[in-house]
């Protein structure tokens, strides 16, 4: 009786466990996950049915990704770091690259990927998927951050667009002033608890004339300022020259805000652009763009291939066609992501607020300082904690979490510090 | 009965063996993990001792979660027993449709904690929801407002879990025989001080339990604050279990998470322990 | 666990208990027209607290345009998001992961469960008592505390994103749950039963097979459903060890649900109304079946 038990038992484990054994015999079948694009062209199905007419014998199943890039990357970390083959290709936010080729879950691409062939996109996007000196991962689209004014309301007020944060403050107070509508908000952005948040502050800090990490590694390498640039994002909220509602808001809420002509200046992703010009928008017509006071946060995605993956070639095969001109000519035609050639922008003004862009910090750690940032961040905006208070908060996380327990609660000295961050080197 | 030591042995081997695996091991392999630093992104894995722990003592992130940990299981078990209780004297002077009234009563408590979770972000969506629409159409945030997100939360939980204690108290309020009632009517004693008197006294040991199990579940709940808020904004609901859950698995500080983890276990023996002394307690005096 | 708490009914006082449940009356007491009124508001009482739930149904047949702009006013009601969850969601997928892992779940822990539970209520073993209290602190572990080892064991075991490892971590609460439902079951069987059984020659084995079984099955089955349930509903372990819709459950199906920017709240809806069915007619369609095995078992012959 017991035996007969136990073998069943073990049967049914069994049985639940099989079903995934890969057959070597069979045709390349990838899985390519990727998020959803937004709006209602996806341009994917017809790019990934001209893949497959072009190589008979592989065919690609597509799964998306949860929406938020938080849950994305938790979503990867767990499953890559338990190297998952469950998907082949992979749509990676610009500042994982380097976390997850650390963590050696990314097949090197610097064989496959000559460097004449790299040097046709934006040197910071390949900055961005270059890790130890290789290329883990091909750009596929890129993002920046920008600023969106209400052309009509600068003009009545005869302002021109900001060119730093007092400016940008001032002008939103002035005219919310001279406009006397209560229903006018000044500066919407996204203030919500995640990374989002970061982005935008970070955008502050470089306006403030100072970085995330310093040449060193260091993080805050210039606390006064850092505190000066947060502070200057609560104090919008405490003012309310931005409404309360953007410590709730993501990019979507902040553009319906602006979208239904509720608030002066936006910050947020080209992909609004086409959205404000539509023919439904209330504010056809009326809506300038400029650079950000500080330059804007580059975004975008990166294609790379899982190191797990049992179709190497053929998933190459789908990053290069997927990345190639026509391919991100047709993406940027639907839905507004830019591709990562400056040979394929137009000119003007959006052109000049990619050139004065700026990557987010390239390491490794990215993720963790994110992370830690985000909580500290919000309170800060929300008044929670002084900004000294949070920055000194994230600070002492980031130590103990980045450079080790060795060392303590304790900052460090300086120069232990990027060895130390680096951990062991990883074996290819 | 000698010859069947063997057997015991045999029948019990296969879920003592399976327990070992997803129970015994796992649970004393958290707090050995606790005492390391593991990053398996980075292969960073080195034995630090109790330096996870001293670094909590001054990490303002674990007692901010370990206030909202108390105030969230104080308040919604409170507010669980209050209204549970209530609910049960209501359904059990019922004379018709009790079926239907139990029924009702079950529908929040049988559902997924996903789905409350979903649902009542949906009832509580600033702009779209059914809340502020009865309110008068005010955009308040329920779930992004420091001051208001961690009793939305609780409210969402309560919500969900109230039934349980409702159901084992009503189970305990039909068991009291009429006869007592009877007896306390004929004495004269008011409905109060009946309820004080003679209903309150037996239903003192059940709403013990329920509230040990309630306290358990409130201490290590996951899915709906999880799903309805994610600890923000700005942490007010962060509890230790969603802190313990975001240091494993958004960054995969395993090492750090665990002794998170850890605390959690802790405190979940330690309530256990304590509510047994109290029940024991509870019966010898009866 | 909501297990735990189904299984606590058990302890709540059996007569009462059952009668709650099923066994009362009619009527109690004389004063039929002023309860009459006060039985109504009572159960619009319960009513009103169901709504969140009667509103997702509501949320689930509304389009969307109603959905952000038209507030409260249900002017139209529409299949459309039923269709879209049917043909284009990972839900119908992640409902027969669910059914799949929660029956392979109940079945390792009741199969594991009977014989155990037998040897710890009525065989000699050693060391009886430490066994059983670990089985008792084993439904009280949180599963925050066991789920970093475990993903450490299922990633050793290759077993990311399968069934396998779901059931594995589930069996963590189940297989404890059930240990203890059914020892208490058995405990409570008369011991002359199967001493008779044993006088008249027949093996330990047997008289488990021919007098414990046929007089614990109400109390096993119900410990099944309380099984079924509790793996059903389970969130933390399945979120953490699926990937793909290979093995994805509906609580992470429903958790990650895609959207484009604005979770789509109407088809959420209607994926919450079908995660939500299984659980609602297993508990209502056994509601008195799932009680007596819970508090009778073979006792009430």
């Amino acid at each position: 009786m017991a035996r007969r038990l136990i073998a069943l038992a073990l049967l049914l484990l069994a049985a639940a466990g099989c079903g995934n054994a890969p057959r070597a015999d069979e045709p390349a079948r990838l899985v390519f996950r990727h998020s959803r694009m937004p709006g209602e062209r996806d341009p994917l199905p017809a790019l990934l049915r001209e893949f497959e007419r072009r190589h008979p014998g592989i065919t690609v199943t597509r799964e998306s990704l949860p929406w938020t890039a938080d849950v994305q990357h938790q979503f990867y970390v767990i499953n890559l770091e338990a190297r998952a083959s469950g998907f082949d290709v992979l749509m990676l936010d610009v500042i994982w690259v380097p976390e997850f080729a650390r963590a050696g879950w990314l097949l090197d691409l610097s064989d496959r990927w000559p460097g004449t062939a790299r040097a046709e996109h934006f040197r910071s996007t390949v900055h961005a998927a270059t890790e130890d000196g290789r290329v883990w991962a091909v750009p596929w689209v890129t993002n920046v951050g920008l600023l969106y004014y209400r052309r009509d309301l600068l003009a009545r007020h005869g302002l021109a667009p900001p060119r730093t944060e007092a400016e940008l403050a001032a002008h939103a107070s002035l005219i919310r002033d001279r406009e006397r509508d209560p229903k006018l908000a000044g500066f919407v952005w996204q203030g919500k608890q995640y990374e989002g948040l970061v982005v935008n502050v970070l955008e502050s800090l470089w306006a403030a004339g100072t970085d995330l990490l310093g040449a060193d590694g260091a993080l805050f390498p210039d606390p006064a300022r850092a505190a000066a640039a947060l502070r200057w994002r609560r104090d919008l909220v405490r003012s309310g020259a931005s409404p309360s509602l953007v410590t709730a808001a993501d990019e979507e809420i902040s553009r319906r805000e602006f979208g239904s002509g509720r608030a002066v200046f936006l910050r947020n992703w080209p992909y609004a652009i086409d959205l404000f010009e539509s023919p439904e928008s209330p504010l056809r017509g009326r809506v300038g763009i400029a650079p950000l006071p500080g330059g804007g946060a580059l975004g975008g995605a990166h294609l790379g291939i899982n190191r797990g993956t049992r179709h190497p070639d053929a998933a190459w095969r789908l990053v290069e066609f997927l990345t190639q001109p026509d391919a991100q000519r047709a993406i940027a035609g639907a839905v507004g992501l830019h591709p990562t050639r400056p040979s394929l922008h137009a000119g003007g003004v959006l052109r000049e607020i990619f050139d004065t862009a700026r990557p987010r910090p390239v390491t490794p750690w990215y993720q963790t300082i994110s992370a830690t940032l985000q909580p500290e961040f919000s309170a800060a905006i929300l008044g929670v904690k002084s900004p000294e208070r949070a920055l000194e908060d994230a600070r002492h996380r980031l130590d103990y979490f980045t450079w080790g327990p060795r060392h303590g609660p304790q900052t460090p000295r300086r120069s232990d510090r990027p060895r130390r961050s680096r951990g062991r080197p990883r074996r290819r | 009965m000698i010859r069947t030591r063997g057997l015991g042995l045999v029948l019990l081997a296969p879920a003592l063996a399976a327990l070992a695996v997803v129970t015994a091991y796992p649970a004393f392999s958290v707090i050995a993990l606790s005492l390391e630093r593991r990053v398996p992104v980075f292969q960073i894995e080195t034995f630090v001792g109790l330096a996870n722990y001293r670094f909590l003592l001054g990490d303002p992130a674990f007692w901010s979660a370990v206030r909202v940990t108390a105030l969230f299981t104080v308040v919604s078990v409170l507010l669980e027993v209050v209204t549970g209780v209530a609910l049960a004297l209501a359904v059990n002077g019922q004379r018709r449709w009790r079926a239907a009234a139990v029924g009702l009563l079950l529908l929040p408590w049988c559902v997924p904690g996903v789905v409350a979770a979903r649902a009542f972000e949906w009832l509580l969506h600033p702009t779209s929801g059914l809340v502020n629409a009865l309110l008068g159409g005010r955009a308040i945030n329920w779930l992004g407002e420091p001051g208001l997100a961690l009793g939305s939360v609780v409210v969402a939980d309560a919500w969900r879990t109230m039934p349980f204690v409702a159901l084992i108290a009503l189970a305990r309020l039909a068991a009291i025989p009429v006869s007592v009632h009877e007896a306390a009517a004929v004495d004269g004693a008011g409905r109060i001080a009946a309820f004080r008197t003679i209903t309150l006294p037996l239903l003192v040991p059940v709403l013990l339990v329920a509230a040990l199990f309630r306290t358990l579940d409130a201490l290590r709940v996951f899915d709906l604050p999880f799903v309805l808020t994610g600890g923000g904004p700005a942490s007010t609901t962060e509890t230790l279990t969603l802190y313990a859950y975001r240091s494993l698995f958004q960054t995969l500080q395993l090492g750090f998470g665990a002794a998170v983890a850890t605390v959690v276990f802790a405190l979940v023996i330690a309530t256990a322990w304590l509510y047994s002394v109290v029940l024991e307690r509870e019966e010898r005096r009866r | 666990m909501t297990g735990r708490q189904r299984a606590i009914e058990a302890g709540a006082g059996f007569a009462g208990a059952r009668r709650a449940w099923g066994g009362w009356g009619p009527f109690r007491g004389p004063h039929h027209d002023q309860s009459r009124v006060r039985d109504v508001v009572v159960l619009a009482a319960l009513a009103f607290y169901a709504s969140p739930i009667a509103w997702q149904l509501v949320t689930s047949l509304r389009p969307d345009a109603d959905l952000m702009e038209s507030g409260v006013g249900i002017t139209r009601l529409t299949g459309a998001h039923y269709v879209n969850v049917a043909t284009a969601s990972p839900l119908p997928r992640a409902l027969g992961n669910s059914a799949g892992i929660a029956v392979v779940t109940t079945a390792v822990a009741i199969l594991l469960g009977v014989a155990g539970a037998y040897a710890l209520a009525r065989l000699r073993v050693p060391g009886r008592r430490a066994i059983m209290l670990g089985v008792v602190m084993g439904t009280a572990f949180p599963a925050i505390a066991t789920v970093a080892p475990l993903y450490l064991i299922v990633r050793a075991l290759g077993l990311r994103d399968t069934w396998a490892a779901v059931v594995l971590a589930h069996t963590s609460f189940a297989l404890p749950l059930a240990l203890w439902l059914l020892a208490g079951f058995i405990r409570e069987l008369p011991r002359e039963m199967e001493e008779a059984a044993l006088v008249d020659g027949a093996s330990p084995t047997a008289a488990l097979r021919y007098v414990i079984l046929p007089a614990i099955a109400p109390g096993a089955a119900a410990a099944a459903v309380i099984t079924f349930l509790a793996s059903w509903n389970e969130f933390l372990f399945a979120y953490t060890f699926t990937a793909t819709e290979a093995s994805r459950t509906v609580p992470v199906a429903l958790a990650l649900f895609p959207g484009v920017f604005e979770v789509p709240w109407g088809d959420l809806a209607a994926a919450a109304v079908l995660a939500s069915v299984p659980p609602i007619a297993i508990v209502f369609g056994l509601q008195r079946h799932l009680v007596r095995g819970l508090l009778g078992g073979a006792v009430k012959e």
